[in-house]
């Protein structure tokens, strides 16, 4: 970690080498990653646009207060879990990473295998997130009949509170913007996929480390592209998370 | 303990990680990445206890929150991608177009509300009646 | 890249190197899943060329339709079937037809036949490399774009006919199936098309980008580079930035159409079908600015490649150092900058807030600095220059002139109050098309004359080349001049039949000549494409490496360069590229030492 190690007087841009130090493998990695966070980006505002353009928008703390064995009452408790889930799986990256270094294949192995269960964690905790919006039912006051209502692409119970109307027990809503439904699975769903293609890599890394791919070639450097995409997707999940859970 | 060769020919030279240090890096960070996430749990829970009105104290901590996950990203992008280790000029490469965001974000949000306030006041979302109404109600006290 | 071992047995001649010989060893490999950089670079411009054929065609289509409403054309039938019946276009089809000429011209012509064309031939030949930084990536994109491709086509043949909510793909008509036939499957399609388009684009960018950083050989520092580099570093730069946005709001639209999301729908109502649509709250407003974030961009994605290529042309054939270097990179980053600012003038006629309008307005007219700058440069460029006439030289002067003349108008259309009256006009085709389309082309087919013998080994016919530029500079403006009064007399575009209108029923001569001319420039256009193949083959064969005398490092590869492209070391770089005329002497590659009593650098 040390910039010491530059030697003096280094002419960086004069052609015959990186400019920046850096295989153009890894350049191509960060540049690639620049680019899917404009596509991130773009979501992410595209939500914030609509939810400027509209004059109500539910509270996420009503929305999200669940965790499995915990019917409501429980506002953030569950996002949290899966955020911690996905900063420890980015530290066992940054080890896996470290020991790439060293060419420690042990050491690889060991922190990969941590980082692809820290994602598969994170996936299953929002497959049941995503079950429970889909399947929950709310009480809704819809043409003056209460009607039964999930959380899906299509509607949206998180509306404003009737006042004083009790449906078993639950507060009943209007219809809340549809959008919210349509923003919240496309992006979670978005970041999930990334997720998921993120395990995927990392099992592949994991298996060239078993055979020795990296050892032979005398660096872990594919080791280290895999880790900057992890990270990415923990980073873009720091902003999802702001968006939708936190603001 | 052998350190990797680099790996490709544009390459200049290859940076060493000092085992120790290196580790002590990653546990102040893990720390503070945790400690961080817990105070935003704490403002998520104080805008939850507020109430979700747009008063002054639940805008400042919304502000509050954004501030903390910038730095979140920070501490993400310098230490676990080691973009702090680059070279001067690459991170500048990475830093630079970033800042088109803020047109992007800022341009995007005030068309937005400015949506807003169209369909409010003009003849958009209101039903006709209703403006019927309104512009017959001068009248009738005549 | 150490790795690449050079293959003698790779490095045959160009004559092979065509295609359509199918008793070449390793055919497969060498000709269609090649890495090399100018084979797949042959590929993005041949792919381009069949392109701009069909998307051309379609423009005279619907010209036929615009010039002669009253008449009826039997053949149209036998082409089109049952969406020509009678001899006329149909309605439904018109519209495909422009959507789909927009389509296939700006993206897969002026940007993966324009940028993925010559970033693939000049980026490692200029810049002293063997090969792209990943060739296995470079591969990949071409071969999206090959798919992407098929796709597109494949919409041509669908029931329900090709997508035909315009280019730029505007909810609800994109959103909506029951809107018109063409906004069913054909948008399906159409979305995935534009999808496996931008996987391409973004694989071929990033390969620019890092091959431009880390490839350059000893002494080509980034102030060496040609402006041709430039130009590609600054348009992948583009394009790596905001073809994701794009992406993002297709994804969206995809959800809006498949889901029955309301990202850009809200209460709506489909007279075909006579039902109220569920969806509320969207708003077709957002998809308009994430749409244009990438569509600003786009117009310099499309036309800086041309201005790299215009600029280096323009030099080598007036014989005379480019005028101010630095400040045409200078504005190159300028216009880069700019090109993610302005998107919204696009859009001053959605309603958009005007506080919010009037910074677009400044922002845009900011655009006139660097361009100007670039303009002047040229001009003084070629100013008292030794100018030798190749139809290369003469497309990039034809480009220059169509950019000034184009980039006017632009001045017009950046004010929010002109533009409210202009936007709807035949004003706003002919500044487009000039400005973006036409200039675009003139670039590309000064590059395509001027590279041609390093491509191939041979050189395109003069002759052709001459009447190819006469012709169509002439047709380009008697296209486009007269729209411009159209517009400012108020003639509104996107119509069908304009002689149903007692207003625009007086235009019906000029459209018709719009119309004629339309048609012999297609013509000419296709003495280029014969001229094009038929050199390939049988064009008067390249005898001396260098043969525009020329300082830049392409002219320092074997005449059929193989995968490699230099048998032996990389030349090294001791000077920049533009040293014409420089005490006495005509030219000075630049591979050459700088002498003891050289005068100093520019």
């Amino acid at each position: 970690m040390s910039s010491a190690a530059i030697p003096a007087g280094t002419k960086w841009w004069s052609g015959g080498k990186s400019p920046f130090n850096l295989s153009y493998g890894k350049m191509m990695m960060w540049y690639f990653l620049m680019s899917d966070a404009f596509t991130f980006g773009a979501f992410l505002i595209a939500y914030g646009t609509t939810r400027f353009s509209a004059n109500y928008w539910p509270d996420p703390n009503h929305v999200f207060d669940s965790a499995p064995f915990i019917h409501g009452g429980a506002p953030l408790v569950f996002v949290s879990i899966m955020t911690f889930i996905l900063i420890v799986s980015s530290v066992t990256m940054v080890l896996a990473v470290h020991e790439g270094h060293n060419m420690n294949r042990k050491g690889v192995e060991k922190y990969m295998l941590w980082t692809i269960l820290g994602g598969l964690a994170f996936l299953g905790c929002q497959a049941w997130e995503w079950t429970h919006l889909l399947t929950g039912d709310n009480p809704v006051l819809v043409n003056g009949e209460i009607v039964e209502m999930a959380t899906t692409v299509k509607v949206n119970p998180w509306g404003e509170v009737v006042p004083g109307m009790m449906h078993n027990g639950h507060q009943v809503t209007t219809p809340g913007p549809v959008a919210f439904g349509g923003f919240f699975f496309g992006i979670t769903g978005f970041h999930g996929f990334h997720v998921l293609s993120g395990v995927v890599i990392n099992i592949i890394m994991y298996i060239k480390t078993r055979l020795g791919h990296f050892d032979q070639r005398g660096h872990y450097e594919m080791i280290e592209k895999a880790g900057l995409y992890w990270h990415f997707v923990d980073l873009v999940w720091v902003f999802v998370f702001l968006c939708f859970y936190l603001i | 303990m052998s350190h990797s060769s680099p790996a490709s020919s544009e390459i200049s030279f290859v940076q060493h990680h000092d085992d120790g240090t290196f580790k002590k890096t990653v546990r102040k960070v893990t720390i503070i990445l945790s400690v961080v996430t817990i105070i935003e749990l704490l403002c998520g829970l104080a805008i939850f206890k507020l109430g979700h009105g747009s008063h002054m104290a639940v805008l400042m901590i919304k502000g509050l929150v954004t501030i903390l996950s910038l730095a979140k990203a920070f501490y993400i992008t310098s230490y676990f991608m080691h973009l702090g280790d680059e070279i001067r000029n690459f991170i500048m490469t990475i830093i630079v177009p970033l800042l088109l965001f803020v047109w992007f974000i800022a341009a995007f949000l005030i068309d937005g509300s400015s949506w807003r306030e169209l369909k409010n006041t003009a003849a958009g979302s209101k039903p006709a009646t209703e403006q019927v109404e309104k512009a017959v109600a001068p009248g009738d006290k005549k | 890249m150490s790795e690449l071992v050079l293959n003698p047995t790779v490095a045959h001649g160009a004559h092979e190197t065509a295609h359509h010989d199918h008793h070449e060893q390793g055919f497969v490999s060498k000709y269609i899943f090649s890495m090399d950089h100018k084979t797949i670079s042959k590929q993005f411009l041949i792919t381009g060329i069949v392109w701009a054929i069909i998307g051309g065609l379609f423009s005279v289509f619907f010209r036929l339709q615009l010039g002669y409403p009253e008449s009826t054309f039997p053949w149209l039938e036998d082409i089109l079937g049952r969406w020509a019946e009678g001899g006329r276009i149909k309605q439904e089809f018109y519209y495909a037809l422009v959507t789909m000429h927009g389509t296939v011209l700006v993206f897969f012509v002026l940007t993966a036949g324009l940028s993925g064309t010559f970033s693939n031939l000049l980026i490692p030949l200029q810049i002293g490399a063997r090969d792209m930084a990943s060739p296995m990536l470079n591969m990949l994109s071409y071969w999206f774009f090959f798919g992407a491709s098929i796709v597109m086509i494949s919409s041509l043949f669908i029931q329900t006919g090709p997508f035909s909510g315009g280019w730029t793909a505007y909810p609800p008509l994109s959103a909506v199936g029951d809107m018109s036939p063409g906004s069913k499957l054909g948008v399906d399609l159409w979305i995935t098309a534009m999808a496996l388009f931008v996987v391409s684009s973004l694989l071929g960018s990033l390969n620019y980008i890092a091959t431009i950083l880390n490839m350059r050989t000893k002494g080509m520092s980034m102030t060496r580079l040609p402006l041709t580099i430039w130009a590609f570093f600054f348009t992948a730069v583009l394009g790596v930035l905001s073809f994701p946005v794009l992406f993002s709001g297709f994804i969206l639209l995809l959800f809006d159409r498949n889901l029955g999301t309301s990202f850009y729908l809200s209460e709506i109502y489909v007279q075909s079908t006579q039902t109220a649509l569920p969806n509320e709250g969207g708003s077709a407003i957002l998809y308009q600015h994430l749409f244009w974030f990438l569509g600003h961009p786009e117009v310099y994605i499309i036309l800086l490649p041309a201005m790299g290529m215009a600029s280096e042309i323009m030099s080598t054939n007036a014989r005379k150092p480019i005028f101010g270097y630095m400040a045409m990179v200078g504005s190159m980053f300028a216009i880069a900058i700019l090109a993610f600012l302005v998107w919204a003038h696009h859009m001053f006629v959605t309603g958009l807030n005007p506080f919010l309008g009037a910074f677009f307005v400044l922002l845009t007219l900011l655009i006139a600095v660097p361009s100007a700058i670039k303009v002047f440069n040229w001009l003084t460029t070629i100013w008292r220059g030794n100018i030798r006439f190749t139809p290369a030289m003469l497309f990039a002067l034809g480009f220059v002139s169509l950019f000034i003349s184009g980039g006017l108008t632009g001045i017009f259309l950046g004010n929010s109050a002109l533009d409210i009256h202009l936007h709807d006009t035949y004003f706003v085709i002919a500044h487009f098309h000039i400005v973006m389309g036409v200039a675009s082309f003139f670039g590309m087919f000064a590059g395509v004359y001027h590279w041609f013998p390093k491509m191939f080994g041979r050189f395109m016919n003069n002759t052709l080349g001459y009447i190819h530029f006469w012709g169509t500079l002439i047709c380009a403006y008697v296209i486009f001049w007269p729209m411009h009064y159209e517009g400012l007399a108020g003639m509104p575009r996107r119509y069908y039949d304009y002689s149903q209108w007692q207003s625009f029923k007086q235009f019906g001569e000029l459209n018709e000549l719009i119309t004629i001319a339309a048609i012999i420039s297609f013509l000419l256009q296709l003495v280029f494409v014969f001229n094009f193949f038929y050199s390939i083959f049988k064009g008067r064969k390249m005898l001396v490496q260098n043969p525009w005398e020329s300082n830049t490092l392409e002219w320092t590869t074997p005449i059929n360069a193989g995968h490699g492209n230099w048998p032996g070391e990389i030349p090294e770089v001791h000077r920049w590229a533009y040293d014409y005329g420089k005490d006495g002497v005509d030219f000075i590659p630049q591979t050459e030492p700088v002498g003891k009593d050289e005068s100093t650098h520019h």
